[in-house]
């Protein structure tokens, strides 16, 4: 079926099957592999995009779903100079990245907290990452990363 | 290569380093083998016993083979090679069932089909007709007399003794005897991105396999073995690689070969992607053990002798329970000097999934047993936890459970002395509280930094210069997210005065350097350090001559630093190294070189593994201080501060992501996670079921590094991979003892547990 979204800024039309799911449509049909696949049952976060703004598993989603929405993945995350995203910037900084498989998502789930609230405190960054499991850094950078994206972020408006 | 003199002038070497390969990480651009694509690409799924044994009858594929989009059906038949896989030969694992069943998650048939939907629907369809066996569930079980063999040699995979001194004449010189029981549970590696290769035959009668893996050249041996080709028709390309933790050392074998196979069969790209739930039931687990531990002390709290009997629940495989029983065995009587010592280590089949490599390899499980007696020992005798640790711990001079005596490098003492100083800082909270209880656990351990008795220990690198004086590194040794091509980075750009911006170090690749072993035993800064060191200079003495030709002088006046080449009693006369490198090359002074690192050999008696086994010896001493609902029996901890001694911190940004990383792993070995058995299947293989700790389970662990350098490392940098694990589980185990005031002898010590135990001291009290 034909399928009409905005993806990282650009529409897009596509054909799937009705089961098709959302990660593999993104994936296989548009080559975007940033978006990872770590259990395929929306309990680990690797396949978070941002759905009109919100953290969604795509796994999860049927692509029909996508259907008049927008969507972010981390391949259309920029910074406002087009670098870097700020959040990008601070998990480099911080040492918030080891194996960088749990990353993409991460990174998102905390831009759609940081878009929200502009400077949240540690079990406000808490609860908006607990659906995305990381098993290398033991969180700690990540939490420094978010409070050091958010700073940078304020102090740049 | 250690050099205290010159600490003062390093320039890289022990500044916080961001990672070489974040940038491709936070952009989503890097390629794991899952993300990559290459025209009439098809797709593996294995269909899998399902039962934990039995006779294999038959395997009937034609009804996989009709179904839509499938291509080929592989079974044990199918391929080439001997149909073996394993660590030690001679190999007992087959990489397709052939006659027999021993667990559940084992792989029968591999189908391949267009995608990767059609190839597990179809996987569906492989009849597999077993005559069950009573699966054997427990090491008692098949440690029995007449117990069913689960492999022709019997169910002991692998046994080994460890003997120092008269044990019982040591435990009769005692004034405290303790002994006890205990016992930990199976973990799952849980590295987010499951295993995952993709095999592309290249035309040239090679197959190059792109693969999530922790060994490249085990792999690749493996591979050609297993398809009938020679090795070297084989290359084995790492991809960026999600996660391992000792997981992906000889598991990726299995889909490795399979992927392979049918990649030559139908000239195609094959990739192989697990599911998580594949991932768990599939590939190995951190073994589970029973422990029988005693130890030995006079009223002083001095340790007269510790003695032990390790079983390794190894399930249905020997991967790589030969070297776990060795490094367990080696491990168990802490980092103390003990004059008398006995350990029993052995694995055992069951039918269960295999057991292997997992972060800490034996040392966490023997550390969380002994940690724990020695607290209770020291309860006991009314002694302070960390001065009984400090009177035992090593010194330099002084030997090993192995008698191996250390001379350098042995920071144990400064770890616990670290660790007291921030005890004593930390504001105590009263323990006068209605809704809580508090308790602080200790532990001190040691990890031995190398292959050790494994075998040899070797690591090939690579350095070259371009012309533009920038840097490529390669070694053998793979990045795993522990952040190896960072600090061979870091040491590359050291040596060779350039940022470390200027150097490359690339994905290990099989073509390009020597057999560099498994990236396995918190060896990689070690002694793959050590060859990039080597190398370095090779590049670094072309240079340096290049340039006393340039500025008329003899090299030793040569110093290279900020991207130039200085004299040394004139700071501001500099050439760039790009000139110097350009210059070199036009001169003919080669600009790369493979450097070849071997550790000191290991040299030991085999009977009673006593002799000099590790080059070195990471130490640690670890507190946490938790607090516990006592109405639901909620952990939290409020401190937990690890102290290592690394030798030298290379990466401070790096090694701190190490031990927090490592720590909560220990922290759910301690606390949360379990693989749960109903009759040979695993009744958890989910995340929604298994417990990984989430960032709401997370410690807030404190780093503490001690630098007592060792001769075989680079600057004197001994490995931090998986030490904490130890450190953090048996601290926690001790805490939570201290807290609820009873002992727990069995990890995981859950929430479950804990509450349990409150309530039954609360019936007693009232």
């Amino acid at each position: 079926m034909e399928i009409n979204f905005v993806i990282n800024g650009e529409k897009r039309t596509e054909y799937a099957a009705a089961e098709t799911r959302a990660l593999d449509l993104l994936r296989e049909d548009l080559n975007l592999t940033g978006t990872k696949e770590g259990c395929g049952k929306g309990e680990c976060g690797a396949c978070t995009i941002l759905l009109d703004g919100k953290p969604v598993c795509s796994c999860l989603l049927p692509a029909p779903k996508l259907e008049g929405c927008s969507i972010v993945t981390i391949e259309g995350l920029k910074g406002d100079d087009g670098g870097l995203h700020p959040i990008q910037q601070a998990f480099l900084d911080a040492g918030a990245i080891q194996c960088g498989f749990c990353t993409p998502g991460m990174i998102l789930s905390a831009k759609a907290l940081l878009d929200n609230n502009p400077a949240p405190e540690t079990a406000e960054i808490e609860t908006a990452l607990s659906g995305n499991i990381c098993r290398c850094t033991g969180y700690g950078k990540i939490i420094e990363a978010v409070q050091l994206a958010a700073e940078r972020m304020r102090v740049a408006k | 290569m250690t050099d205290k003199n010159s600490d003062m002038n390093l320039k890289v070497v022990g500044k916080p380093a961001v990672k070489v390969d974040g940038l491709e990480l936070v952009t989503g651009r890097a390629k794991f083998s899952g993300d990559m694509r290459f025209p009439g690409m098809v797709y593996g799924y294995a269909a899998r016993a399902g039962v934990p044994a039995g006779k294999l009858k038959s395997v009937d594929v034609t009804g996989a083979l009709e179904a839509e989009g499938v291509l080929a059906v592989l079974t044990a038949e199918s391929l080439p090679g001997p149909n073996l896989m394993g660590i030690l030969p001679p190999f007992d694992q087959p990489v397709l069932a052939a006659d027999e069943i021993r667990y559940a998650g084992e792989s029968v048939a591999f189908v391949v089909a267009r995608t990767k939907r059609a190839a597990r629907l179809a996987s569906k369809l492989v009849k597999i007709e077993i005559e069950e066996y009573a699966p054997v569930l427990t090491t008692e079980e098949a440690l029995k007399t007449g117990a069913r063999k689960i492999h022709p040699d019997g169910n002991i995979t692998y046994t080994r003794k460890l003997i120092k001194g008269d044990v019982e004449a040591g435990f009769a010189d005692a004034d405290l005897v303790v002994e006890n029981d205990y016992e930990t549970s199976f973990q799952e590696h849980a590295y987010i991105e499951p295993e995952s290769v993709c095999a592309v035959p290249s035309g040239d009668n090679r197959v190059t396999v792109y693969a999530s893996c922790q060994s490249p050249y085990h792999l690749r041996s493996h591979i050609a073995a297993n398809i009938g080709l020679p090795h070297t028709k084989v290359k084995v390309i790492q991809a960026y690689t999600g996660g391992s933790f000792g997981g992906k050392d000889d598991a990726a074998a299995e889909i490795g070969i399979l992927a392979a196979a049918a990649a030559v069969k139908l000239q195609r790209p094959v990739m192989v992607a697990h599911d998580r739930e594949e991932s768990i039931i599939g590939t190995n687990l951190r073994h589970a053990m029973k422990i029988h531990y005693k130890t030995g002390l006079k009223k002083d709290g001095t340790i007269t002798a510790r003695k032990a009997e390790l079983v390794l629940d190894g399930g249905a495989y020997a991967s790589e329970s030969p070297f776990v029983v060795m490094k367990a065995l080696i491990h168990a009587a802490g980092p103390y000097i003990i004059p008398n010592v006995m350990i029993e280590s052995t694995a055992v089949y069951t039918n269960k999934t295999y057991s292997g490599a997992f972060r800490g390899f034996g040392v966490p499980q023997v550390t969380f047993a002994g940690e724990t007696q020695l607290q209770e020992a020291a309860d006991r005798l009314g002694l302070d936890p960390l001065d009984i640790r400090m009177k035992n711990a090593l010194k330099p001079g002084e030997a090993t459970a192995t008698s191996q005596v250390l001379n350098e490098s042995v920071g144990i003492r400064q770890t616990i002395e670290c660790v007291q100083k921030r005890a004593n800082e930390i504001s105590v909270e009263t323990y006068e509280d209605e809704r809580y209880l508090y308790g602080t656990g200790y532990a001190s351990m040691l990890q031995g930094i190398s292959n050790g008795a494994e075998g040899i220990d070797v690591v090939g690198a690579s350095v070259q210069m371009s012309q533009d004086g920038s840097v490529l590194v390669g070694a053998g040794l793979t990045e795993l997210g522990q952040g190896a091509r960072t600090v061979l980075a870091q040491i590359a750009a050291e040596v060779l005065g350039v940022p470390v911006e200027r150097v490359t170090a690339r994905l290990a690749d099989t073509d390009s350097v020597h057999d560099s072993g498994p990236t396995v035993a918190s060896r990689t800064t070690t002694t793959g350090g050590m060859a990039v060191y080597k190398a370095a200079n090779e590049v670094k003495n072309s240079l340096l001559q290049m340039a006393a030709l340039m500025f008329k002088t003899e090299a030793e006046n040569i110093v290279l630093k900020e991207g130039f080449a200085v004299l040394v009693f004139d700071d501001s006369a500099r050439i760039p190294i790009s000139d110097v490198a350009t210059a070199a090359y036009w001169t003919g002074f080669p600009l790369m070189n493979m450097a070849f690192s071997r550790a000191p050999d290991a040299e030991y008696d085999h009977d009673t593994h006593q002799g000099r086994i590790y080059i070195a010896y990471n130490f640690g001493t670890h507190m946490m201080r938790i607090r516990i609902d006592k109405s639901t029996g909620r952990v939290e901890v409020l401190n937990h501060v690890a102290s290592h001694d690394v030798g030298k911190v290379i990466n401070p940004l790096g090694l701190t992501g190490q031990v927090e990383g490592a720590s909560l792993i220990g922290f759910g070995l301690g606390h949360m996670e379990k693989i749960e058995y109903d009759g040979g299947i695993i009744r958890n293989p989910n995340f929604a079921d298994y417990a990984v700790p989430t960032i709401m389970d997370r410690i807030p662990t404190e780093v503490i590094a001690v630098e007592e350098a060792t001769v075989n490392g680079p600057y004197g940098a001994k490995g931090v991979g998986e030490p904490p694990v130890a450190g953090a589980t048996a601290a926690f185990a001790n805490a939570v003892a201290d807290a609820v005031g009873c002992r727990f002898r069995k990890i995981p010590v859950t929430r479950e547990d804990i509450l349990a135990a409150i309530r039954s001291a609360e019936r007693q009290g009232e």
